[in-house]
C-alpha cells in the first residue's frame, strides 16, 4: 500500500521557542483508519489542522502521495473535515448544506442531486433535505457534516473529535456506523480524539501524543499491550506502574519479588513496569507472589476494583468476585502479565552557568552548589572563595555547566521562595509507592521528581534541591 | 394585609413618564390630525395629504434620500466593520471607539464644522442640496450602521470560513456564501438605525441652509404655519409607513438569518 500523506519532522512553534507540536513523524497508507489520541492540550487538533491546511508547519513538510503540501491552501487540498462542532452552515438547508462542495465545482443539477442522495442514503438521513440545520438534534447534525464532507469524495477525511458533543449511547452508535462508513467507502479516515475506547476501538492505528510529541504509533493492541513508557501506558486503560530493575535474562524485580517477565533488557537496567489491573490474580494469602490486605473495594458494573496494600505499594485489581476490606489476599502474575518499560530519563539534565555568588543558574532557576567538584583538588576557604591547590583563586564566574539531578531526593514546597526555582505540577503519575512529577517552568524547563504524597497538577511549587545533589560537569569535557 | 414590595413597583417611574411624554402626545397628534380647526371629526387631512402632489412628491423625495444614505452607509460602514472584526487588527477597540467618539460630541457642533468644511469644498453650500443632504445625513448615521454591522460580523463563528474553505471556498467565494448571508441581521438592524431617521430628519437639513425638502421639513413647514391639523396627520401616515416598513424587515430577518443567528 501506498503512503497518502506524511508527516516529516513536522513542528509548530511562535517565535521558534514555544512549541505546539514539535518532530512530527507520521506515515498513513490510503484506507487506513488513523488515531490521534491524547489529552487536551498535547498537540493533536492543532496536527490534524495542518494537515487540514488551517495551519502551517513552522518546520517540516508534509506530504501528499508525495507532493509537499505543507504551503498548499485549504481549498486547493483534497482532504475534508469534520469539525468538533460540526460548523454547518445556519443559513443554508441541508440539502445546501451537503451540495456546497459540489456547487463551487460547478458540478451539474442532476449531478449533485445524484451524490447529495447517496451520501443522504448512507449517513441514514434520507428525506430531511429540506429541513432547516436548526431544527436537527446533535447526532442528526453530525450525520449530515459527514455527509457534507463524504460527498466531496475526498481521499483524506479527517475528523476532529466528531462525537465529542454526543451523549454515550449516541456516540457508541456513532462509533459502530463510523467504522462501516469507513469500510464501505474506503476513504482514510485521520481522527482527533482524547477517549482512549474510542482511539482502541475504531483505529487501524493509534498515534498517542502528550505534550506536543508522538509518544507511541501502534496498532490498537500495541498501545494497550506494550506501552512505550510510562505516560502511554497511565494514559491508555487501567494500570498499575511500578519502579523495577532489570536481574538479567528476562527478569524483573518489583513489590520486593523477583518476576519472570517476557521483556529481554538489560541486566541492572531501571524499568518502569506496567500489570493491568485485569492481568492480575487474586490467590489466598500463602499462595501469593507478593502478599497484600485489601484497603477498598469498589462495585463498578461489570467488575470489582479492588486495592491491595503491599509494603508500602498500592496495587489495584480487577475481578468480577467481590473481597472485603481488611481481607489478607496475595496476588500472582504471568510473565505475559508484566510488561517492562526502559525509563526514558533517569536524571534531569540542563546546561547551566555559574554565577560570581558562586551559584549555579540553569532552566529559569538559581541554586548553591559544591564547586569544589569541578575543579580537582580546589577547596573553598573560609571567605567563600574557591582556590586551587596551590592557593591561587579561581575564577569560575560564567563558566558553563551542564547540570544533572536525581528524580529522588529533591522535593517541592509551597513556599515559593524556599526553593530555587518555581513552576506549575504539569503531570503526576502514580508509581505505586510513590507519584512521578513533571514540573513546568515560566519558559517551558521541566523537572522530573518523585514525591510519596500527592500533589495537585498545576499546584504552583518551588522546587527544593539539596546542594550535594546538584551534580556539575564541564561543558568541554562534555564534548570531548 | 400586609403589604409587599413587588419587582414590578421599579417601572412606575417610567410608566409615568411615558405617559406624559410619550402616549400623550401621541393621542394629541392623532386628535389633531382627525380633527379640523373647529374641533370637528374629518378625514379631510388624511385625503389632503394623498390628493396633494406636493406631499406624495415631497414623501417619495424622501424615501428615496433616505434610501441613497442607506446604501451609501451600508457600503463605507461594511468594510470597515469587517475589517475591524476579522482583520487581525491589533487594538481594534481603540479603531472601534475612533468610529464611534464623534457620536459624543455636540451635534449641532458636529453639523456646523461639517459646513465649514463644505464650504470650503464646494464654495456656495446652497447650490449643492442634494450632495450636501447625503453627506450631512451619512456622516451623522455611519456609526448607527458601523455598530450593528460589527456586533455581527465578529459573532459569526470563525469555523464557518474554515468549513467553506475545507469544502472548497477561496476567501471572495467564503465571503460571499458565508460571511455576507450571516451578517443579514446586522445589515437589517443596520438600515433599520439608518433608513428610519434619514426619512424624518429636519435638522441636518435645516442646519446646512439648503432646499431640499423631506418629510421632516413639510411637517414643519406646516407647523410653523400654524396649521397643526394637516401637520399632525402627515406625523401619523408616516408613523404608519414606518411601523409598516419595521413590521415587514422584521418578517424578512425571521425567514432569514434571525433564526440562524440563535444558533450562533
Amino acid at each position: 500500500m501506498d503512503n497518502i500523506i506524511e508527516l516529516k519532522g513536522v513542528g509548530k512553534s511562535f517565535n521558534a521557542r514555544d512549541y505546539i507540536v514539535r518532530d512530527i513523524n507520521l506515515t498513513v497508507k490510503k484506507g487506513e483508519f488513523v488515531t490521534l489520541l491524547g489529552p487536551s492540550g498535547c498537540g493533536k487538533t492543532t496536527t490534524l489542522r495542518m494537515i487540514a491546511g488551517f495551519e502551517t508547519p513552522t518546520e517540516g513538510s508534509i506530504l501528499f502521495k508525495g507532493k509537499d503540501i505543507s504551503k498548499v491552501p485549504p481549498y486547493l487540498r483534497p482532504v475534508n473535515t469534520v469539525f468538533q462542532r460540526y460548523a454547518l452552515f445556519p443559513h443554508l438547508n441541508v440539502y445546501n448544506n451537503i451540495a456546497f462542495g459540489l456547487n463551487l465545482k460547478k458540478l451539474s443539477r442532476p449531478e449533485i442531486e445524484e451524490k447529495v442522495g447517496r451520501v443522504l442514503d448512507i449517513v441514514d438521513m434520507e428525506g430531511f433535505e429540506k429541513r432547516k440545520i436548526h431544527t436537527l438534534s446533535g447526532g442528526q447534525q453530525q450525520r449530515i457534516a459527514i455527509a457534507r464532507a463524504i460527498v466531496n469524495e475526498p481521499e483524506i477525511l479527517l475528523l476532529d473529535e466528531p462525537l465529542g458533543a454526543l451523549d454515550m449511547k449516541m456516540r457508541k452508535e456513532m462509533q459502530i456506523e463510523l467504522k462501516h462508513m469507513h469500510e464501505n467507502i474506503g476513504i482514510t479516515f485521520i481522527y482527533v480524539t482524547h477517549d482512549q475506547e474510542e482511539a482502541l476501538t475504531m483505529s487501524d492505528k493509534v498515534v498517542v501524543m502528550a505534550d506536543g510529541t508522538i509518544q507511541q504509533i501502534g496498532t490498537p493492541e500495541e498501545i494497550y499491550n506494550e506501552p512505550n513508557n510510562a505516560f502511554v501506558a497511565d494514559f491508555i486503560g487501567e494500570s498499575n506502574l511500578f519502579n523495577g530493575v532489570m536481574k538479567g535474562n528476562m527478569k524483573v524485580e518489583f513489590l520486593g519479588t523477583e518476576f519472570e517477565c517476557l521483556d529481554d533488557i538489560e541486566k541492572g537496567t531501571r524499568v518502569d513496569v506496567v500489570v493491568r489491573p485485569e492481568d492480575i490474580v487474586m490467590v489466598p494469602y500463602d499462595d501469593g507472589m507478593v502478599k497484600g490486605e485489601v484497603i477498598s473495594v469498589i462495585f463498578k458494573g461489570i467488575h470489582y476494583e479492588i486495592t491491595l496494600q503491599s509494603g508500602k505499594n498500592e496495587i489495584v485489581v480487577q475481578r468480577t468476585r467481590a473481597a472485603k476490606v481488611g481481607d489478607k489476599a496475595g496476588i500472582i502474575l504471568d510473565p505475559d502479565s508484566i510488561h517492562c518499560m526502559k525509563r526514558g530519563k533517569n536524571v534531569n539534565s540542563f546546561k547551566g552557568v555559574l554565577t560570581k555568588k558562586g551559584t549555579v543558574m540553569f532552566a529559569d532557576g538559581e541554586f548553591e552548589c559544591d564547586l569544589t567538584m569541578l575543579y580537582p583538588d580546589s577547596s573553598v576557604d573560609d571567605n567563600g572563595n574557591l582556590m586551587d591547590s596551590s592557593g591561587n583563586y579561581i575564577d569560575y564566574a560564567g563558566t558553563e555547566v551542564i547540570v544533572e539531578i536525581p528524580f529522588n531526593g529533591i522535593r517541592m514546597s509551597d513556599d515559593e521562595n524556599e526553593g530555587g526555582v518555581r513552576g506549575n505540577i504539569f503531570s503526576l503519575i502514580y508509581k505505586g509507592d510513590h507519584y512521578n512529577y513533571i514540573i513546568k517552568t515560566k519558559n517551558g524547563y521541566e523537572y522530573i521528581l518523585n514525591d510519596e504524597y500527592l500533589w495537585n497538577e498545576n499546584d504552583y511549587v518551588s522546587i527544593v534541591i539539596p546542594k550535594k545533589l546538584i551534580k556539575l560537569m564541564r561543558m568541554d569535557s562534555e564534548v570531548q | 394585609m400586609k403589604k409587599y414590595f413587588s419587582r414590578r413597583y421599579l417601572c412606575i417611574p417610567y410608566c409615568i413618564f411615558l405617559i406624559f411624554f410619550v402616549v400623550l402626545p401621541v393621542i394629541v397628534i392623532f386628535y389633531y390630525a382627525v380633527t379640523n380647526g373647529e374641533g370637528e371629526f374629518t378625514l379631510n387631512n388624511l385625503s389632503a395629504f394623498f390628493s396633494s402632489g406636493y406631499a406624495i412628491g415631497t414623501l417619495l423625495y424622501s424615501i428615496a434620500i433616505a434610501f441613497t444614505v442607506t446604501v451609501v452607509c451600508l457600503l463605507l460602514a461594511y468594510p470597515v466593520a469587517y475589517i475591524l472584526a476579522k482583520g487581525g487588527i491589533r487594538k481594534n477597540n481603540v479603531l472601534l471607539l475612533l468610529f464611534i467618539t464623534p457620536m459624543w460630541i455636540n451635534f449641532t457642533l458636529r453639523i456646523t464644522a461639517l459646513k465649514e468644511v463644505l464650504t470650503a469644498i464646494e464654495g456656495n453650500i446652497a447650490y449643492y442640496p442634494f450632495i450636501n443632504t447625503i453627506i450631512g445625513m451619512t456622516y451623522d448615521f455611519l456609526p448607527f450602521m458601523i455598530l450593528p454591522l460589527y456586533t455581527t460580523i465578529t459573532k459569526i463563528d470563525n469555523t464557518f470560513s474554515e468549513a467553506a474553505q475545507d469544502l472548497g471556498a477561496d476567501s471572495v467565494k467564503v465571503f460571499f456564501r458565508i460571511t455576507l448571508p450571516l451578517s443579514v441581521p446586522g445589515i437589517i438592524s443596520g438600515v433599520m438605525m439608518v433608513f428610519l431617521p434619514a426619512m424624518t430628519n429636519y435638522v441636518i437639513l435645516d442646519m446646512l441652509y439648503n432646499s431640499t425638502f423631506i418629510m421632516g421639513s413639510l411637517i414643519g413647514s406646516y407647523f410653523s404655519a400654524y396649521d397643526w391639523h394637516n401637520g399632525s396627520m402627515i406625523s401619523i401616515i408616516l408613523l404608519f409607513i414606518i411601523l409598516a416598513a419595521n413590521f415587514v424587515t422584521d418578517r424578512f430577518a425571521d425567514g432569514n438569518a434571525g433564526k440562524g443567528r440563535a444558533i450562533l
